[in-house]
């Protein structure tokens, strides 16, 4: 895995790349918390995703639990077919805030302001 | 000069006024361009030609006939002469067609390429003719004619020559899409034949048998119709004839043959029991009334099923595949030429006994099918292709090699058709019993989840599942693999690993053992989804994935199973 993190539209966006397992989804946790501390707004761009596990998903569970008490924003973005079908099988692909792109999460924060 | 006709055509001196001429360029043009009744319009036409021209006739010729005759398609003047066929060779007209020029002839007797035979023929007198060449792309299709200018001095001048000039050009090029408009409902209504013809040929082809009748095949046409054909069906001493032939060849003429010859086999098969008989017959029948050189290459046998024997000929085909149970392969050669060559030859019978083999029967659209750019698949290829498939039942083989053959991208060159026979009902249901498909030791390390993941997906691949399932087997797998590490060796990344991989066509088993101390199964359950926190989801996936999963303690107390079973088979 790989990963790298870019400034758009008020967000700080991961974007993780390649094979994310348990030999690798502690950096991809402490990239994302990491982000969080800073008191950014995070999204996860996962479009280069080609596998996932249940750590890398609970990694993701994790950050978005963060944000939430600490009222940031945080969301998934331009999620991978292969990537998508685990979220789907954790049943977590209604539970996270998923958008194609980052410009698609940022109309919807400007038509709902609140986090 | 011809180039100069519309200076011409706008010179203020003309008879007729400009805004006159250019008036019935534009109608003509318009009515052309409108008209789906090419022949009426051109009738039309000419009537306005002839009056706006001032001319006694005129006629429009079209070349026919391999461009050997000029042909009258519309007339108009004192004369029919509408369907009036001419030597394109001979007359004014024919000149015309040859200089692709635009003539005006002033005294036809002066001239000698005027032919007064038509004259002759009509009782009418021509003096004078204006003559124009119909050309599209540079290719000259016809001529249009006027004779004896009405008024004036009774001679044609240039401006007249210049204006049907210009009209010639309308109409060549109306005639021109009217053709091709022709060619195009001809071209459909072929289409719908060929559809139907690939309809009825697809009937004459067997339909596949229950599980465990020993023939299978399939046909994949390359056009509409397939010059391929194989049959097979039950005869009542319990036997089963077959065959697989390719017709030289395609299109509707090979199918045409193929429609015969399979009929014959069909019908002759019943009552000839001995396959070198057989074919010497049909053969000698397909040389009485092939033509054109077409020539069948068949093999075509008897197989006693109980026996797992297999008698067959060959009559120039591509050498069947024996695949021995052992793995071994060999090739049953074929030494007589093809059917429809050559009458009364004797072809030698081939006995095979299967032994719990499987004989592949093919056409060369299988070998020569391209499993990239430019690389056929040769015999080896498909010796591969069938070694990789050999846990499957033969069809689920046989619709897996042609999946093969097939994908998307690839483009099909010939037609493709494939037949495979497999007597001893043992060996089906030896196909049906697990074999190991991998054995893999590793240490906890989560380093090694990326190889596991790949050697998961080599293994499972050959059981010829489709990706999706193999993206969810890799995932429970790696899940497994990861409890261990986790929770059994509590994060020491040396304790060992191993994973078997078990699979049948029916179902596919996963087994992992640690040398961990034992740990309490009981507490190894999947959470409650609706509890959306980190963590626990593994095995919830593996319980969503497999189809049952089952943990235990190894017998020697040292170490732990868990033991995870998908169906596959018919999925």
């Amino acid at each position: 895995m790989s990963y790298e993190i870019r400034e758009e539209s008020g967000y700080a966006v991961v974007e993780l790349l390649g094979e994310i397992d348990l030999s690798c989804s502690p950096r991809a946790r402490e990239t994302i918390l990491g982000c969080l501390e800073k008191g950014s707004n995070v999204l996860v761009d996962l479009s280069g995703v080609t596998y996932i596990d249940s750590s890398g998903v609970a990694s993701l569970v994790e950050a978005y639990q963060n944000a939430k008490k600490s009222q940031q924003r945080f969301g998934l973005v331009g999620v991978s077919d292969a990537a998508m079908s685990v979220l789907q099988l954790a049943r977590l692909d209604k539970v996270f805030p998923i958008h194609l792109t980052v410009q698609d999460r940022k109309l919807q924060d400007e038509s709902n302001p609140a986090i | 000069m011809e180039k100069n006709y519309l200076y011409c055509l706008l010179r203020p001196e003309s008879d007729h006024s400009l805004d006159q001429q250019l008036a019935l360029l534009a109608e003509i043009t318009q009515s052309f361009a409108s008209s789906l009744h090419i022949e009426d319009t051109l009738q039309i036409a000419m009537e306005r030609f002839m009056d706006y021209l001032d001319a006694e006739a005129v006629s429009i010729f079209l070349l026919e006939n391999s461009n050997r005759e000029l042909v009258c398609h519309a007339c108009a003047g004192p004369v029919d002469v509408s369907g009036l066929r001419l030597d394109s060779s001979q007359g004014i007209a024919g000149h015309c067609v040859a200089t692709m020029q635009s003539e005006i002839v002033r005294d036809v007797l002066k001239d000698p390429h005027f032919a007064s035979s038509v004259d002759a023929g009509t009782g009418f007198e021509t003096r004078s003719i204006l003559c124009a060449p119909l050309i599209v792309n540079d290719v000259c299709i016809g001529v249009l004619e006027l004779l004896n200018k009405k008024g004036g001095d009774g001679l044609f001048d240039d401006r007249d020559k210049h204006l049907l000039t210009a009209l010639a050009s309308s109409a060549a090029l109306s005639i021109n899409n009217a053709r091709m408009a022709t060619a195009l409902v001809e071209q459909e209504r072929v289409q719908k034949e060929l559809e139907l013809a690939r309809e009825i040929q697809e009937r004459l082809l067997p339909s596949n048998q229950e599980d465990g009748f020993p023939v299978s095949g399939m046909n994949v046409p390359a056009r509409e119709v397939s010059g391929d054909f194989f049959d097979f069906f039950a005869l009542d001493d319990g036997r089963i004839y077959f065959n697989l032939a390719d017709v030289s060849g395609k299109g509707i003429n090979a199918a045409l043959l193929m429609a015969k010859t399979s009929s014959l086999l069909r019908c002759l098969a019943k009552t000839h029991p001995d396959p070198g008989e057989l074919l010497n017959l049909v053969n000698n029948e397909v040389c009485e009334t092939a033509s054109h050189g077409m020539f069948v290459t068949i093999v075509s046998g008897f197989i006693e099923p109980q026996a797992g024997v297999i008698r067959l000929s060959n009559a120039g085909h591509q050498p069947p595949l024996y695949h021995h149970p052992d793995g071994e392969f060999e090739e049953i050669p074929a030494e007589m030429p093809p059917l429809g060559i050559l009458a009364d030859l004797e072809y030698p019978v081939v006995t095979l006994k299967l032994d719990g083999g499987r004989l592949y029967l093919f056409t060369d659209g299988v070998t020569e099918s391209l499993i990239d750019e430019q690389q056929m698949l040769d015999v080896s290829g498909l010796i591969g292709l069938i070694q990789d498939m050999s846990a499957l039942t033969s069809r689920q083989c046989l619709e897996n090699i042609i999946a093969e053959i097939r994908r998307p991208g690839l483009r099909q060159l010939d037609d493709i058709t494939l037949v495979v026979i497999e007597c001893n009902n043992d060996q089906t249901e030896a196909s049906a019993e697990p074999r190991q498909l991998l054995e893999l030791h590793f240490e906890a390390d989560p380093d090694y989840l990326c190889e596991v993941r790949t050697q998961v997906r080599q293994a499972i691949t050959q059981l010829g599942c489709p990706e999706t399932v193999i993206a969810e087997l890799i995932l429970a797998v790696n899940e497994a693999c990861m409890n261990i590490m986790q929770h059994a060796y509590e994060g020491d990344c040396s304790g060992k690993i191993v994973l078997e991989i078990n699979g049948s066509a029916q179902d596919v088993e996963f087994v992992l053992t640690d040398n961990a101390c034992p740990t309490d199964t009981d507490c190894i359950k999947p959470r409650d989804l609706d509890d959306i926190r980190p963590g626990g989801l593994g095995t919830h996936f593996i319980q969503s994935i497999m189809d049952s999963c089952d943990y235990g303690h190894l017998e020697n107390g040292r170490g732990n199973y868990v033991r995870m079973k998908r169906k596959i088979g018919g999925v």
